[in-house]
């Protein structure tokens, strides 16, 4: 016992004096939250300004009932430039409204009027003005159109005789869990990339610094010496996941979701139930990247072992986003997996059963301590020992 | 006080250290001879228990390395072949870390590193980082660490390998004041001027096997030769190579 304390409180003072295991375990949690700020902010922004888009009007002498209604949705009607299609193609506005001349005359007549809609279709950033544009015309056809049937005596329901109504079974919060789907990616990743450092650095280090024969020699069973080298990995890849999800929660505190029509909760609850998933992920991160390192004779080459191994963990995010992962029972047990799926649930609001939680905290312990003392076996072998 | 019979290792089909047998009593130096790859550090890293002999006895203060390597580490002091620093802690911090892993009382332990830094004269070193160490101050440091639990056994593989004449001067004294001081001192070097300049006794290897043992007078006796280094090419059998 005093003698993994002994070794894991070596570890930790070599990794806080190595820059880059503080780097590691510093500069990853920083870069998603960053990203999230951006992404969000810009998002937000641009929804924004689809909000109170100005609508440039040609003509609109002729159809001052278009007009009032444009006003009466909420938007500014503004005159348009005197050569709209020169107007689009510069990109000095999304789209142009132009109503003709003969407008009143058709409507009048009730006839079919046009109106057009000058737009640039290779601009994909203006998709979202050009189609409320459409929609406002559509949307006052169709006022009109009923009115006119009402004049008629016929009911407008005629005229349409099926009508689509979208039900939406995912709960608000449902959808911004999919939305959010890289969140459990990203402290998943937490885990593994934070300690790597001083995994590589316990292990794969003390055989190219030739510093491992020496250290064996002290009368110090092996698993202590692993298990000591391994809490030093745990607890940077901890303190990694920790402030990760610090970072997360400030960045996403400061992104306006009511704005983007997502309802997000990160409360305590929340926070606590990402805490209690991830941080024993910590145990089989560093396990397993302690064990792979040790067959590493340098730190470059234990470093190539364990970039392939990241991608390992990345899977089940990626299939994720591509498909629902949904949750079945065998799921949990898996690391990288049952957190995965862990994670979904928490950010969704879903309850989540305490035995999901048992099942992949003590799943990756379990595993974790299963690779320290496979790599407690390495240690005696003598071509690991002693082979440089 | 250390004992090794017929001990035996194969590497595949290379037999790596053959039927091997001496005896380093206490308070003497012992000197394990022998040219490259004559199983010197073979032979010193089984009886550190860090390699599985495949025959043979080997006993540490009468602990039996095989049946219990870890009883025997804790009688003896260490400086094996590679002597790698962790560069970013200080010699002090090198010397603390492999104090507790030894198990030396807490209460004691600070005191024995003050000792120690004074005995291998670290005063200026002590408590800086060792990366930037010269190759004296590396091994000063490597051998520190072996010692801080103040071990009866001193083992020592080619302990002057690197160090310049002041080192290798400064590795003399604190091997004769080991003697000095009751310990058994066993180690290993391929230069005769070494080995006799320090050694009370001698053991000869080469090719794995036990060519003479004795006190430099005896070997010379045995070879009938009137120089060390004489004997030391005509035991070893090096002038039929030649």
């Amino acid at each position: 016992m005093n003698t993994i304390l002994a070794v894991l409180k070596k570890e930790l003072l070599d990794g806080l004096r190595d820059r880059r295991s503080v780097m590691s375990a510093f500069i990853f949690p920083m870069i998603g939250p960053l990203f999230i700020s951006f992404m969000f902010n810009t998002i937000t922004e641009r929804q924004r300004e689809s909000q109170d888009i100005d609508i440039p009007l040609i003509g609109g002498e002729y159809a001052p009932g278009f007009v009032d209604w444009i006003e009466r949705r909420g938007f500014t009607p503004i005159d348009g430039p005197d050569d709209p299609q020169a107007a689009v193609r510069d990109g000095t506005y999304d789209f142009v409204l132009v109503i003709p001349e003969d407008y009143a005359e058709d409507m009048a007549e009730a006839r079919t009027a046009e109106i057009e809609l000058v737009r640039d279709g290779t601009k994909k950033d203006a998709g979202a003005a050009v189609g409320k544009a459409h929609d406002l015309v559509n949307s006052y056809s169709r006022m009109i159109g009923n009115l006119r049937l009402i004049a008629r005596g016929v009911s407008p329901q005629l005229s349409q005789p099926v009508k689509v109504e979208t039900v939406d079974v995912a709960s608000e919060r449902q959808r911004a869990a999919h939305f959010m789907v890289f969140i459990p990616m990203y402290v998943i990743l937490a885990a593994f990339m934070t300690g790597m450092n001083i995994a590589v650095d316990a292990t794969a280090g003390e055989r190219e610094r030739n510093s491992l024969e020496p250290l064996l020699v002290n009368p110090v069973s092996r698993q202590a010496l692993v298990l000591g080298k391994w809490l030093g990995a745990v607890v940077f890849s901890c303190f990694g996941i920790a402030l990760t999800l610090a970072g997360l929660v400030f960045a996403m505190s400061r992104v306006s979701w009511q704005e983007l029509g997502i309802q997000l909760q990160m409360g305590p609850p929340e926070i606590i139930g990402v805490l209690v998933a991830t941080l024993p992920l910590a145990f089989f991160a560093s396990g397993l990247q302690v064990l792979v390192a040790s067959f590493a004779r340098s730190f470059k080459e234990a470093q190539s072992y364990i970039s392939l191994l990241i991608l390992l963990p990345m899977i089940p995010s990626i299939i994720a986003q591509l498909y629902s992962l949904g949750n079945k029972w065998w799921m949990a047990p898996i690391p990288a997996l049952g957190q995965q799926v862990l994670l979904t649930e928490v950010l969704s609001g879903e309850s989540v059963s305490l035995l999901s939680f048992l099942a992949s905290g003590a799943s990756s312990l379990l595993l974790g301590l299963l690779c320290v003392w496979i790599t407690a076996k390495l240690f005696q072998r003598e071509h690991i020992v002693f082979g440089r | 006080m250390i004992r090794v019979e017929n001990l035996q290792k194969r590497f595949g089909e290379f037999t790596a250290v053959d039927g091997v047998s001496f005896e380093v009593p206490n308070g003497q130096v012992t000197g394990l001879l022998g040219p490259n790859g004559a199983g010197k550090t073979t032979t010193l890293r089984m009886l550190y228990g860090l390699m599985r002999a495949d025959g043979g006895r080997m006993e540490v203060e009468g602990v039996d390395v095989d049946r219990d390597p870890q009883g025997a580490q804790a009688h003896m002091g260490i400086l094996p072949d590679s002597r790698g620093l962790y560069p970013r802690l200080t010699a002090r911090e090198h010397l603390r870390y492999f104090g507790q892993l030894q198990g030396v009382d807490k209460s004691m332990l600070e005191t024995r590193i003050d000792d120690l830094i004074q005995q291998l004269e670290m005063d200026g070193i002590a408590d800086r980082r060792s990366e930037g160490f010269s190759q004296g101050e590396r091994v000063k440091v490597a051998l520190g660490r072996a010692l801080v639990h103040n071990p009866t056994n001193v083992l020592l593989d080619e302990p002057t390998n690197g160090l310049d004449v002041l080192g290798t001067r400064a590795m003399r004294s604190i091997i004769r004041r080991m003697r000095e001081e009751g310990k058994c001192v066993l180690f290993s070097s391929h230069i005769m001027q070494e080995v006799s300049a320090l050694c009370d006794r001698i053991v000869i290897i080469s090719s794995g096997h036990i060519v003479a043992q004795g006190t430099p007078a005896e070997l010379l006796i045995q070879s009938g030769h009137d120089t060390l280094e004489d004997a030391f090419v005509m035991l070893t059998g090096l002038d039929e190579v030649r």
